[in-house]
């Protein structure tokens, strides 16, 4: 059976004012509904802007983007409704506690009552939080705030869920409850957009991945597959560095 | 509404647990308010109130020089010390001790005034009359002397408002005693030449009253003060200082990613807006309801004059609002706008000033050059300050300050719609 289009990128750029060069440059890619897709590339290489794009938060330079089959040009407020974001920094205030964070952001998305209450109750208990949702996200552990970031982008349950490096900075305990967890609802029909550094992560998690570099897109395609095509390569980080070279970035 | 209310009940919670933050929005512009109020209610007695130190020499000891001596001393402006005969003090002694800081001023009235006075009062008569009667005086030989001499000497610091008024009261005594001395030699020809005895009273300086009163239409009594002028000016300034943290937080928030989110989840930032305007502008009130009732009950207590808020309460109330929309609309086009937390506050503060100085919060804009003047109507420190003068002092209904009302709002709405074109061309770029 073939597979839906959850999101559909044709000949996208993005040139920022001010700037020469292009961020991104032509960038075509296709997720399927219910894909883990990992956009993986070195630091400077496009993959925050191409998030931003995909997120309605930054307008595209030139190129088309069809998420759910709602146009990015005319249909953001739609697109809004069914994506989730959780940003690469700790979106979250500090002074509020974690149930006053949640209610905060479910309230943004109209969710209220009784049924955001239960939502953000279930949610804490998943991710190990519950004994804490009276306390202020200030007295949080790096890998306490980085699974309360997380819930805060799934309140509204999302069609499609991007996510910026969420796993950055946080212990290899916090890591697999939240990739766990990421798999859990990747299973229950959510589609994953997530950027990364860890290349064995996305090994474990992606069904797609494409690697992105200087603001092209080099190369996608399944993790299997690309370890086959590269056979002189034992994983996806040897993939990552014969493609985009060992020389430091930005 | 929902996202409205929400946001509006965030930045409550936020701004109540950071009692410090909460403390300085508060305790800060009480202390600037009582402490510019003692500082201009000084000097604002200086010129009204506070006795000027001022050291006499008489060497005159005749009528001019003790009437003189006796206005100064009478004069609720002047502490009069007086030299007496038998301290040799000449003028280089005196200016010594003036421009020594002892005294402001030195006032030397030399030896022998109230004679070459006299003499010329006498000689001026003589002019007048026809030659057949050159012998009114008698024997005694009149001719032009040199003018009596009173000399002033003003520490060089004086600021010449000083100056203006010590000599204004010299000439004022003077002339005073000038007449006196015309009526007395006047009164003497007439008994020489008719057998006249007039008598030598009445005034010779209070002959027209003038009365001066405040054009209030307050009917209770209402005097323009330091504190009249720099609890509402001060409170202006310190609700206008707001910008600093609302634009610090408005920034804060679009560094943290919460902004990325918020837009996302809310589909626009407009919401999250108007729940920071709400919330900035109720601490505004607040601080302007404190400020004032630290001008009513607090600085009576530290010996200055209380504020008098008229009883326009519901002008006041409304002109608030507005005063402090203004101010939080400036907040959130300076937060929309500036990238760093540095710029915000640097911007913030000194934009504030460059308008409170121009508004008339510093000085009174009456006092400022025609082109100045002119230039205050933009600022709208002094749209808020002229209302509060308008409901402070002239006892204005909510019809007359509509005017300053309607700008302030207009401000506020201008500021809003920069703040949110700001938010939209951000993602274009």
């Amino acid at each position: 059976m073939e597979k839906q289009t959850a999101i559909q990128v044709n000949g996208l750029s993005k040139k920022y004012k001010g700037t020469d060069s292009f961020a991104i440059e032509n960038v075509n890619l296709e997720v399927n509904v219910g894909d883990i897709f990992g956009l993986l590339g070195p630091n400077g290489a496009g993959k925050t802007t191409t998030l931003s794009i995909l997120c309605s938060l930054l307008a595209p330079s030139s190129g088309d983007v069809n998420i759910m089959g709602y146009n990015l040009k005319n249909a953001t407020h739609e697109i809004k409704k069914i994506i989730g974001v959780v940003p690469q920094e700790i979106a979250l205030y500090p002074e509020l506690t974690a149930t006053e964070n949640l209610k905060f952001f479910g309230n943004m998305y109209g969710l209220s009552g009784n049924s955001l209450s239960a939502t953000i109750s279930r949610m804490l208990k998943e991710f190990g939080l519950e004994n804490k949702a009276n306390s202020r996200v200030v007295t949080f552990s790096g890998g306490m705030k980085r699974r309360l970031n997380l819930i805060a982008g799934l309140l509204h349950s999302p069609k499609i869920l991007f996510l910026d490096e969420p796993t950055v900075g946080v212990d290899v305990q916090s890591r697999q409850v939240i990739i766990e967890f990421l798999k859990e609802l990747n299973r229950e029909g959510t589609t994953i957009i997530y950027t990364s550094h860890h290349m064995q992560e996305a090994e474990r998690l992606c069904t797609d991945i494409a690697i992105i570099d200087q603001g092209n897109i080099i190369i996608k395609g399944k993790p299997s597959y690309l370890l086959s095509d590269f056979n002189k390569c034992n994983d996806l980080e040897d993939i990552f560095l014969e493609i985009t070279g060992r020389s430091l970035r930005d | 509404m929902l996202k409205y209310f929400a946001s509006t009940y965030k930045d409550i919670i936020l701004l109540l647990r950071d009692k410090a933050g909460l403390a300085m929005l508060f305790v800060m512009p009480a202390a600037l308010i009582i402490i510019m109020t003692l500082l201009q209610d000084s000097s604002f007695k200086a010129l009204e109130e506070r006795q000027l130190p001022i050291l006499v020499r008489n060497m005159d000891k005749d009528t001019f020089g003790i009437k003189i001596v006796e206005g100064l001393k009478n004069s609720k402006f002047f502490a009069v010390t007086e030299l007496g005969n038998n301290d040799s003090c000449t003028i280089d002694e005196l200016k010594l001790r003036v421009s020594g800081g002892e005294f402001q001023i030195g006032v030397m009235i030399h030896d022998n005034a109230t004679n070459l006075l006299r003499n010329n009062i006498k000689y001026n008569i003589l002019q007048q009359m026809s030659d057949e009667n050159d012998d009114i005086f008698g024997d005694e030989v009149i001719t032009l002397q040199q003018s009596p001499k009173i000399e002033i000497f003003f520490d060089p610091v004086t600021k010449s408002s000083f100056k203006q008024s010590v000599t204004s009261a010299l000439r004022e005594f003077s002339a005073s005693v000038e007449a006196r001395i015309i009526f007395n030699v006047y009164s003497s020809m007439f008994n020489d030449l008719l057998g006249m005895d007039l008598q030598n009273t009445g005034s010779f300086s209070t002959m027209v009253n003038i009365d001066t009163h405040y054009a209030s239409t307050n009917n209770g009594i209402l005097v323009p003060n330091s504190v009249q002028h720099n609890v509402p000016a001060w409170t202006i300034f310190a609700m206008f200082f707001i910008v600093i943290p609302l634009a610090g937080n408005i920034i804060k928030e679009r560094r943290s990613g919460v902004y990325t989110r918020i837009r996302i989840a809310a589909g626009s930032y407009f919401p999250v807006t108007m729940g920071k305007v709400t919330t900035y502008t109720i601490i505004g009130m607040l601080q302007a309801t404190s400020m004032l009732l630290i001008g009513v009950f607090l600085l009576p207590v530290m010996g200055l004059p209380g504020l008098i808020i008229g009883d326009n309460y519901l002008s006041l109330i409304i002109l608030t609002i507005s005063v402090s929309l203004a101010a939080t609309g400036y907040g959130v086009v300076i937060g929309s706008v500036a990238t760093s937390h540095e710029q915000s506050s640097i911007f913030g503060s000194i934009s504030v000033v460059i308008l409170a100085a121009i508004g008339g919060i510093w000085v009174p804009v009456f006092v400022m050059s025609p082109t100045m003047q002119q230039i205050s109507n933009i600022s709208p420190l002094n749209w808020a300050l002229s209302g509060y003068y308008d409901v402070f002092l002239r006892n204005f209904g909510i019809a007359d300050i509509m005017g300053y009302v309607i700008s302030l709002i207009g401000f506020f709405m201008v500021c809003t719609a920069i703040a949110l074109y700001y938010d939209r061309i951000r993602k274009e770029t």
